[in-house]
């Protein structure tokens, strides 16, 4: 059993992996960054360390420093959360090679998922379902032959890759040598890694993920599906456990396919095996991520379990918590990503501060926050501060408890898309479940903010103008006669 | 800072009004009764408000004609964070004596935030002011606003004249900073 653990990153992940190890008696040590002194993680720990960069992300992938800064406090273990150093394999080594235990998978099964061309030769080895795809393996024109013989519509990907980046969907062949090029002048830059390959394209494709924990003795178990097929620019934006709509036949196929995968890899701790579902019910594998993924609350409530509880005890030594027959679902659970973005600027990222921040309460509603109420919100993060994540009985249910509790959750004096997420969950499609990762375009006319009519527009300018003194004071302090005379200021 | 004597309006609800915007739109609201119950106009239509404090701080429950609606709101200088029910809305909001100054920062030439009427001058070119000054008194929104120097310099030009009506955007002084 560990005693002690830093928590190597920051926001809503890293508050709440704290919790857990705090329930659990664990003695706790966060890491900062100046610009996050006010930042509720730091306070959650026993101790906080502060890091120093000129770049405040800068800090949370100094490996040198968060090393330091965990022998310096005693902690005996690490654990990286999800972003920055969560997916480094060298990290993890550096972590194992000072002494402190790791809180995830081995630093070589990190890097072997790390690289999608050996990710997918792995898989196929544990016939795991891939795409139609060609490699760079010999020439160019080899390559691109290779991917023209695939049939169209191609997806050329980064190799190195992730986010989006280095990523191009080729509808008509003549596009082809272009948008390899550019993929790989972009896989270059990004990944400094300018190997790039091309899979068959799947229009209309969910995304459909398994949560897997291993204890890196090739024992693993599942626990069932999550759907994120709700993305915007290749970001996931709602995602909920189990799939909006999935035959147990094929459910349990996709799951096996999950486990033998992470069973070759001789698995440790808790992990995601991402697959592309096409509308004919072909699956093929995407990628493994090495970590605690950021939409991990959904499976927690249908499971009835904690995930990062798991991964302390099975980073502490302790076999798997488990065993598959002893995990099942049930009911329903939806979670919302709350970023600070602009939906009426093309999702522009907003800062400013959280002049007020009043988190939802309710059964089956749980709000995983990083940021408190008078904190600011910077360029220097990622816009998300939090996650809404609600329960239900049914995905009716759920859903019908995101939508309300999304209209509790009140965030003032900075952008965000809260209605927006409200209006995504609350939309005929979601509804009746017609997902597909294309769904926020497809729909895009309809989730926009809603056109107001006189009443509710002046129902939002009255509720203003009473927050305006001046205002207050005509309308309320002044004795009629001196009413007339003007808010007169100087 | 300069006084001024406030002049009584003949017309006490065009003295109450205030400009909002929403979503790019301007809205204004004018106070149209205050007893038994605020009456204001918005757009053209009136709206009996009452307003009931809650709990919280910043939150309140707000009857406009028979319809309940939940508020909470905070103020961040020209705007107004509401959420009212289940949305949030940034309100734009700016004083009137903001809004006139509102381009002296940092700028060498004073405009009209807003359409309005110039009420007298004090200011001549070539004459030294000092930050705080009354440069002149300008008449907008049906009130009266002086317009002040935002820092010490030299009177440069004076673009407008008395009785003169301008457009928002309008220059109205040009100051020369003291070398």
């Amino acid at each position: 059993m560990l005693d002690s653990i830093l928590v190597a990153n920051r926001g809503e992940i890293a508050c709440r992996v704290l919790r857990t190890a705090r329930a659990m008696g664990l003695r706790t040590v966060a890491v900062y960054h100046h610009a996050d002194r006010a930042a509720p993680h730091v306070g959650l720990a026993d101790s906080a360390v502060e890091l120093h960069a000129e770049v405040p992300t800068a800090a949370y992938l100094d490996v040198a420093q968060i090393i330091a800064a965990a022998d310096h406090t005693g902690a005996a273990s690490v654990h990286p959360g999800y972003g920055f150093l969560a997916e480094n394999g060298d990290f993890a080594a550096a972590v194992e090679d000072a002494g402190l235990v790791f809180v995830g998978p081995q630093p070589e099964v990190i890097r072997l998922m790390g690289d999608k061309v050996h990710a997918r030769a792995f898989a196929a080895e544990a016939g795991v379902p891939l795409a139609p795809s060609a490699l760079m393996e010999g020439s160019f024109e080899a390559f691109l032959d290779a991917a023209a013989g695939i049939g169209l519509p191609l997806l050329i990907k980064a190799a190195a890759g992730g986010g989006g980046k280095g990523m191009s969907i080729v509808h008509d062949a003549a596009e082809l040598e272009a948008r390899a090029r550019t993929a790989m002048s972009e896989a270059e830059r990004y990944f400094a890694d300018g190997r790039v390959y091309a899979e068959r394209y799947v229009e209309q494709p969910r995304h459909i993920e398994v949560q897997v924990l291993g204890d890196g003795r090739g024992n693993v178990v599942h626990l069932f599906e999550r759907e994120c097929s709700v993305q915007r620019r290749f970001q996931k934006i709602v995602e909920e456990a189990p799939a909006a709509t999935l035959p147990a036949e094929l459910r349990a196929r996709i799951c096996d396919a999950a486990v033998k995968l992470a069973a070759r890899a001789n698995y440790r701790n808790a992990g995601t095996v991402e697959f592309i579902l096409a509308p004919d019910g072909e699956f093929y594998f995407l990628e493994m991520n090495t970590r605690l993924q950021v939409e991990h609350p959904v499976t927690e409530m249908v499971c009835g379990i904690d995930l990062v509880e798991a991964q302390l005890r099975l980073a502490g030594g302790e076999g798997l918590p488990w065993t598959q027959d002893a995990l099942s679902v049930t009911g329903h659970a939806i979670e919302c990503r709350v970023c600070c973005e602009d939906p009426a600027r093309d999702f522009l990222p907003a800062t400013g501060r959280a002049r007020v921040l009043r988190v939802p309460h309710g059964p089956g509603v749980r709000f995983d926050g990083g940021i408190s109420e008078g904190q600011a919100v910077t360029a220097a993060f990622d816009s998300m501060i939090g996650k809404l994540v609600c329960r239900g009985d049914d995905r009716g249910q759920a859903i019908d408890r995101a939508v309300a509790a999304l209209g509790d959750l009140t965030l003032l004096g900075v952008d965000h898309n809260i209605d927006y997420l409200a209006r995504v969950i609350d939309h005929p499609a979601f509804r009746a479940g017609a997902l597909h990762t294309g769904f926020v375009t497809e729909h895009a006319d309809t989730l926009g903010v809603p056109v107001l009519d006189a009443d509710a527009r002046a129902a939002v300018v009255i509720a203003a103008a009473l927050g305006v003194d001046d205002f207050r004071r005509l309308a309320y302090d002044i004795p009629e006669p001196y009413a007339s005379i003007g808010a007169w200021r100087n | 800072m300069g006084a001024t004597t406030p002049a009584r309006f003949t017309d006490p609800a065009m003295s109450t009004s205030f400009p909002f915007t929403l979503g790019g739109q301007t809205h204004t609201l004018t106070i149209r009764a205050r007893r038994p119950a605020l009456v204001v106009e918005v757009d053209g239509r009136c709206y009996t408000v009452r307003e009931h404090p809650s709990a919280a701080p910043g939150e309140s429950t707000l009857r406009i004609d028979d319809r309940l609606h939940e508020v909470t709101r905070t103020r961040e200088s020209d705007r107004i964070h509401v959420k009212l029910d289940r949305t949030t809305w940034s309100v734009g909001y700016e004083d009137p004596v903001t809004a006139a100054q509102h381009d002296a920062g940092g700028d060498d030439v004073l405009r009209a935030d807003m359409p309005g009427v110039v009420v007298s001058l004090n200011a001549t070119p070539g004459a030294t002011v000092a930050s705080g000054d009354v440069l002149l008194v300008i008449e907008s929104m049906k009130m009266q606003i002086n317009v002040v120097a935002h820092r010490d310099g030299t009177v440069e030009n004076v673009h407008v004249e008395v009785n003169q009506s301008f457009d928002k955007g309008t220059e109205l002084v040009s100051l020369h900073p003291n070398t």
